[in-house]
């Protein structure tokens, strides 16, 4: 049995999947502060409903994503430093920080202030070093480091960083000074930045770098806690998912938290890809709806887009990371009036406490929840129909196992008095709160297509979260989509896709080679380097080696990635596939700097639209991902049991269709048609007239528009 | 609002459907912000790429700018003097327009704005597909409906020729010496080729020409679409409404300032002495009239503005002041009235070198404004330093510290008003040309005092590891800038060339000269003024009103 547990901002979802490709799954509350409780709690319940006889020792892996390091971020930016940290940075530069890239957080609002340091000015210390660009201008002071020693153990850090100028490339004074603080400070937690990022630019070194410090003794803890309940329990250790999308053990985890700071979106991103797989859709828009947010990516050719670097709460976290779009709408945002008489939702959310006005739990102000209720889009009875006791605190009205009945006088009274407000028909009000928070769904789906150049309309729309599939069909019809699929676990994604994840291991490193130092011997020279760091931290032998080549015209002051592939058979041959090569058996492809300016310049005309063939091409970064082999996993073997059928009146465009709602599982072979409402175990899914499918094997619906 | 130099708007109209309103609003704004997109994606040059010194715009028919993708607050006020400056010149579909005349619809020569009309009827281009490769730009014989508005992108060019590499003189003295001035004209491939041969890298100048085209192409086909949605008739009227929209709630801020008259003075330290800046600012209900009569005249050097970078300036602190929420339409602006005489500093006339207006005036018109209203004000400059010699050339501006708020310390090390690009990396800046960092920090202290703090200007001392030649163009060295309610001011700027035998020489607010290998230019950055009395010196300000923020009534002087 394979064994992935999430952790989102309401509940903590757990999946099992056995050998026979049965899924089984359980919702606890999360327990923000203690995440392990709510796991813990998910995980039993989990194995509860797994059929009897079977235990937590035949789990054969645990799979994790969690919120720890975001919250602590989040939570750092109100005020609550998450370790004493201390900056240690060549003299001169100690502020770098603060200082940023110089921007302003608001253009407008003067003093919205950009992210607190985490290491405060009386933590930062100088170095008495330089290194440039060719090697050291100023050797590591031996009297002078003695004497920061002995202030930085006064400080009594808890946590220390270390960051000096061009340690991507000469790392001597870096690993020396950590070498030193480690045996004068053994038990505060040591962050270098060359070991951690590899690449230039120093305030986006040192940002990650002061992130990985700060929060990496909480999530130490965290894991030690963690991994004691679970090992009590019978569970194997916890494989916990990075920000990149692919699992590391607890220790590595306990050691970089900056790797897990996206942990949490990535699993269901996992999910997805999964499912993609599976259903043999290489190319789908990925939608995750829940409360507060919605978070978007992109799977193009059977692959999750990535990027090389990514902001959290302000901070650049230069490590590598799925590219995935948050805007803040969701089931529980806000819809009000401002002073211009527009009807607004969000970005202010009803959360999880109180929640939309429908729950019941003393929210009175309008939010998409309740205006989906009042259109007749949610069923009045939401939630699974096997959902427990555990789900109680969140189930104003629970009655027995029938999941939560939502208020529909609550929904009506808050809607209504936004409609008052906006002189509008409460039906035509709840139908504008709908439209105005697609409006800004819409744009985050924009943002990933058509910004970057990618053509939406050959993607299918994947949704899922709580809220994904209920806007599902109307997203799909505002990009010309014509295909929706919505996964048979849409609610518990990420968990599921923790299931399935591989391991992974990245490096990186800046060499900077062009014209006469960009030869095949360089290359492959920092290729097997790489390689062998990458492969050896992976503690299996690897499935999948990516390389990607960050290049650019001398010049520049941006980079293009070129994406390869290593022959797995033969990593150590300096073979590179680059992407679109087709290898005839026991060839080995060069690493040939023609090839890889070729590569490069493609890119960049469909990119910028032209090439410069006289400009040297100058290789910048590279970087190395090691993945291992996923899990076995078959999605098979679904319930059969037939879902329950009502009829309920739902708005479109001003007019109450009758429909049909589906309760509970659906069946393979299902055929469905709109207008209907299938009201899954953990989501509902709506099918707006013009649109109709049917349940394919794995369980997923797959919708098509047919008008 | 060229001409006399008065500039204001019509009545509002109310409109009765809040859910249309929204939605077509957020379609506006996603369209700029895709134009913006594709500029940034298909631009060549660093200057729009990495510091995003560009601006997209959509513009109703009559050239009512009705959203704007916000990037750079200098470009606010003057995109809609470039759609002005070719509403009269005749449209025809896929004849685009391009200028950078300061005065016809320009600001200062390096923004190049490129303008285009948009019909229905046009030929509709595929969603999402890449509209790059379209650059030929001859009149077609295309059929098409009516003009139902137009597509304006602005970009900061690299260079536009003229005297020195970078076409930023600190020393100039007419237009000319700043680089290749364009009247509005049609921008075709002759075009194109024409103006490109006399700047410097031509290739990289086409590139970014192409990618303005590229993002007008992008606005105007979202805009067809959004008519061919719901109607040509139906989508001028929610034009309309968002501009009225925006105008609403510009009043309502306004209308919630006290009435009255105030007064604020200020100066620029230009090489032959200050230059006064007056400003008289009168809320009268729902309107807010900004007279800058009694300001210096228009001067030798280059710190001269045109018109429209004094509008932007205005637009940009009244953004600050009301509510930056509010959409960035012309309706915004329309119960802004500003008045500045003909042939004054801040409304130069044709020909009159303007290098510096752009980025130093603008920051002090700003200003004005702000301590007007009794803001704390910030580092009130961008330190622009450009540094080259035969082999290169670098330009960089610094931030400084922020003014405080009524609620908020300024904040340290930022650009704090009509700029907000980003600073190179050492170890980007180090690896590409002959200059050693020595030190890069925060300026302690130099922040003024206050209940709440002014923020901290930066040091930044480089090392010339070849001989070179500088040229700095600096305010707030001879005046420090001010605090408010009893804040203190913030420490002045101060740059220091230092030879390599260590003797340290003082320099001038504007400064061009050599370095040689080993020499070094220190330059610390002006602090904010702070914010309220000081907390252990709050018996010394016995009668000063301490809040800032819309402050009293009466006259500030610096």
């Amino acid at each position: 049995m394979l064994l992935g547990v999430d952790v989102g901002g309401t509940f903590t979802d757990a999946v099992l999947v056995d050998e026979d490709g049965s899924v089984f799954t359980a919702k606890a509350p999360s327990t923000p502060g203690e995440q392990q409780a709510g796991v813990m709690a998910a995980v039993e319940a989990c194995l509860a409903r797994a059929r009897a006889g079977r235990h937590a020792g035949e789990v054969k892996r645990f799979a994790h994503g969690m919120t720890v390091a975001t919250n602590a971020l989040l939570e750092f930016s109100e005020g609550r430093p998450p370790a004493r940290t201390a900056l240690v940075a060549t003299e001169g530069f100690t502020d770098v920080v603060e200082l940023g890239r110089q921007a302003r957080a608001s253009l407008y609002r003067l003093c919205e202030a950009g992210p607190p340091p985490l290491a405060p000015p009386q933590l930062r210390f100088g170095a008495p070093e330089r290194m440039g660009p060719a090697g050291p201008l100023r050797e590591l002071d031996p009297r002078a480091t003695e004497r920061l020693l002995e202030r930085l153990a006064q400080a009594q850090p808890e946590a220390v960083a270390v960051v000096l100028l061009h340690s991507y490339a000469h790392p001597r004074h870096e690993r020396r000074l950590g070498e030193l603080i480690a045996e004068r400070l053994p038990d505060a937690h040591l962050s270098l930045s060359h070991e951690l990022v590899g690449t230039f630019r120093e305030y986006e070194r040192a940002s990650t770098t002061e992130v990985d410090a700060a929060l990496s003794p909480l999530l130490a803890t965290y894991l030690r806690r963690l991994g004691r309940q679970a090992t009590e329990l019978g569970l194997p250790a916890v494989q916990v998912m990075q920000s990149s999308g692919g699992l590391t053990d607890a220790g590595r985890a306990a050691a970089h938290a900056a790797l897990t700071v996206l942990s949490g979106p990535a699993g269901g991103v996992g999910g997805a890809l999964l499912l993609s797989e599976a259903t043999g859709e290489r190319e789908v828009l990925c939608f995750d709806m829940g409360g507060t947010s919605c978070d978007v990516c992109v799977i193009e050719e059977g692959r999750v887009a990535e990027t090389a670097q990514r902001s959290v709460a302000g901070r650049p976290l230069a490590l590598p990371a799925l590219d995935i779009h948050t805007v803040g709408a969701g089931g529980g945002s806000i819809a009000w009036r401002d002073e211009g008489g527009a009807l607004r939702v969000g970005p202010a959310s009803a959360g999880a406490i109180p929640g939309p006005a429908c729950y019941g739990l003393g929210g009175e102000r309008a939010t998409v929840t309740d205006a989906n209720l009042l259109l007749g889009r949610l069923p009045p009875v939401m939630g699974s129909p096997r959902m427990g006791r555990e789900d109680a605190p969140l189930a104003g009205t629970l009655e027995g196992t029938g999941g939560m009945r939502l208020d529909r006088g609550a929904a009506e009274r808050a809607v209504g008095a936004l409609a008052r407000e906006l002189a509008l028909d409460p039906i035509a009000c709840a139908e504008g709160i709908v439209r105005v928070a697609e409006t800004e769904m819409r744009r985050a789906l924009m943002v990933m297509t058509v910004e970057r150049g990618i053509d939406p309309r050959r993607f299918a729309l994947m949704p899922f979260g709580g809220a994904g599939p209920l806007h599902a069909a109307a997203m799909a019809a505002e990009l010309e989509i014509e295909r929706v699929l919505c996964p048979r676990a849409c609610g518990v994604l990420s968990a599921l896709g923790l299931a399935a994840a591989a391991a992974r291991r990245d490096v990186s490193s800046t060499v900077m080679l062009a014209g006469a130092a960009l030869t095949s011997d360089s290359l492959a020279g920092e290729l097997t380097e790489l390689v062998e760091r990458a492969t050896a931290e992976l503690d299996e032998p690897p499935a999948r080696v990516d390389v990607r080549y960050e290049l650019r015209y001398r010049g520049q002051s941006f980079e293009l990635t070129v994406a390869a592939e290593l022959d797995p058979r033969d990593l150590f041959g300096g073979g590179v596939v680059l992407a679109g090569d087709t290898l005839h058996a026991g060839e080995r492809p060069p690493v040939d700097p023609a090839r890889l300016r070729e590569a490069f310049e493609e890119a960049h005309e469909q990119r910028y639209g032209y090439r410069d063939e006289r400009a040297e091409v100058e290789l910048v970064n590279m970087r190395v991902s090691a993945l291992g082999a996923p899990p076995p996993l078959s999605l098979r073997g679904i319930a059969t049991q037939p879902p329950t059928r009502a009829s309920q009146e739902i708005v479109f465009d001003g007019e109450a269709l009758e429909a049909e709602c589906l309760r509970g599982e659906l069946p393979p072979g299902t055929r469905l048609e709109g207008p209907a409402l299938c009201a899954l175990p953990d989501s509902t899914l709506l099918i707006p007239p013009g649109w109709g499918g049917a349940v394919d094997e794995y369980g997923t619906v797959v919708l098509d528009r047919i008008t | 609002m060229s001409g006399d130099g008065r500039h204001h708007g019509a009545g509002a109209r109310p409109l009765d459907d809040p859910i249309e309103l929204q939605v077509i609003v957020g379609a506006l704004r996603a369209a700029c912000e895709e134009m913006g997109a594709t500029l940034v994606r298909s631009a060549h040059s660093a200057n729009i790429k990495e510091r995003r010194d560009a601006s997209t715009a959509l513009f109703d028919r009559d050239g009512e700018m009705v959203m704007q993708a916000e990037h750079i607050p200098v470009h606010l006020g003057s995109m809609p003097a470039a759609v002005n400056a070719v509403l009269a010149l005749g449209q025809h579909p896929d004849v685009s327009w391009v200028l950078n005349d300061p005065f016809a619809g320009g600001t200062h020569l390096p923004d190049i704005t490129v303008v285009t009309p948009i019909f229905v009827g046009a030929p509709r281009a595929r969603l999402g597909q890449a509209v790059l490769q379209n650059t030929d730009t001859g009149h077609s014989p295309t059929p098409a409906g009516p003009l139902i508005g137009f597509a304006a992108s602005r970009a900061h060019h690299a260079d536009v020729g003229g005297r020195v590499p970078g076409s930023m003189p600190a020393d100039s003295g007419t237009l000319e010496e700043e680089g290749v001035v364009i009247s509005p004209r049609v921008l075709d491939a002759a075009t194109i080729e024409e103006l490109v041969a006399q700047m410097r890298n031509p290739r990289e100048r086409r590139a970014d020409l192409r990618a303005q085209l590229a993002a007008n192409r992008t606005g105007a086909l979202r805009l067809v679409e959004l008519a061919e949605r719901v109607g040509v008739g139906r989508l001028e009227e929610a034009m309309d409404a968002v501009l009225e929209y925006a105008e609403r709630r510009a009043r309502a801020c306004i209308a919630a300032l006290q009435d009255g008259v105030r007064e604020a003075e200020d100066v620029l330290e230009a090489p032959e002495g200050d230059l006064v800046l007056r400003l008289k600012a009168t809320v009268e209900g729902e309107r807010l009239v900004l007279d800058f009569g009694g300001s210096a005249a228009q001067h030798d050097g280059n710190l001269n503005c045109p018109l429209a970078v004094t509008l932007s300036a205005c637009w940009f602190a009244v953004r600050v002041l009301t509510d930056p929420d509010i959409p960035p339409s012309a309706g915004a602006y329309r119960p802004v009235e500003v008045v500045v005489p003909r042939g004054c500093l801040l409304n130069a006339e044709p020909g009159a070198a303007v290098a510096a207006g752009n980025v130093e005036t603008s920051s002090r018109v700003a200003d004005l404004v702000l301590a007007a209203f009794g803001r704390a004000l910030g580092q009130g400059t961008m330190n622009n330093l450009t540094l080259g010699n035969d082999d290169f050339t670098y330009y960089e501006t610094l931030g400084g510290g922020q003014g405080a708020c009524e609620d908020a310390d300024g904040p340290s090390g930022v650009h704090v008003a009509m700029s907000n690009t980003l600073n190179t990396p050492i170890e980007a800046l180090e690896r590409e040309l002959p200059l050693l960092v020595n030190e890069y920090s925060l300026r302690r202290g130099s922040g003024g005092a206050g209940r709440q703090r002014g923020g901290d200007g930066v040091v930044r001392e480089l090392e010339a590891l070849s001989d070179m030649t500088f040229s700095l163009i600096a305010e707030r060295r001879r005046h420090a800038p001010p605090g408010a309610g009893g804040g203190e001011p913030g420490e002045r700027g101060r740059d220091t060339l230092i030879g390599a035998d260590g003797e340290a020489l003082r320099l001038p607010a504007k400064a061009t000269g050599r370095l040689q290998a080993g020499e070094r230019l220190r330059i610390e950055t002006p602090g904010g003024g702070g914010c309220g009395p000081p907390p252990e010196r709050d018996d010394l300000h016995p009668d000063q009103p301490d809040r800032c923020g819309d402050g009293p009534m009466g006259r500030i002087h610096v």
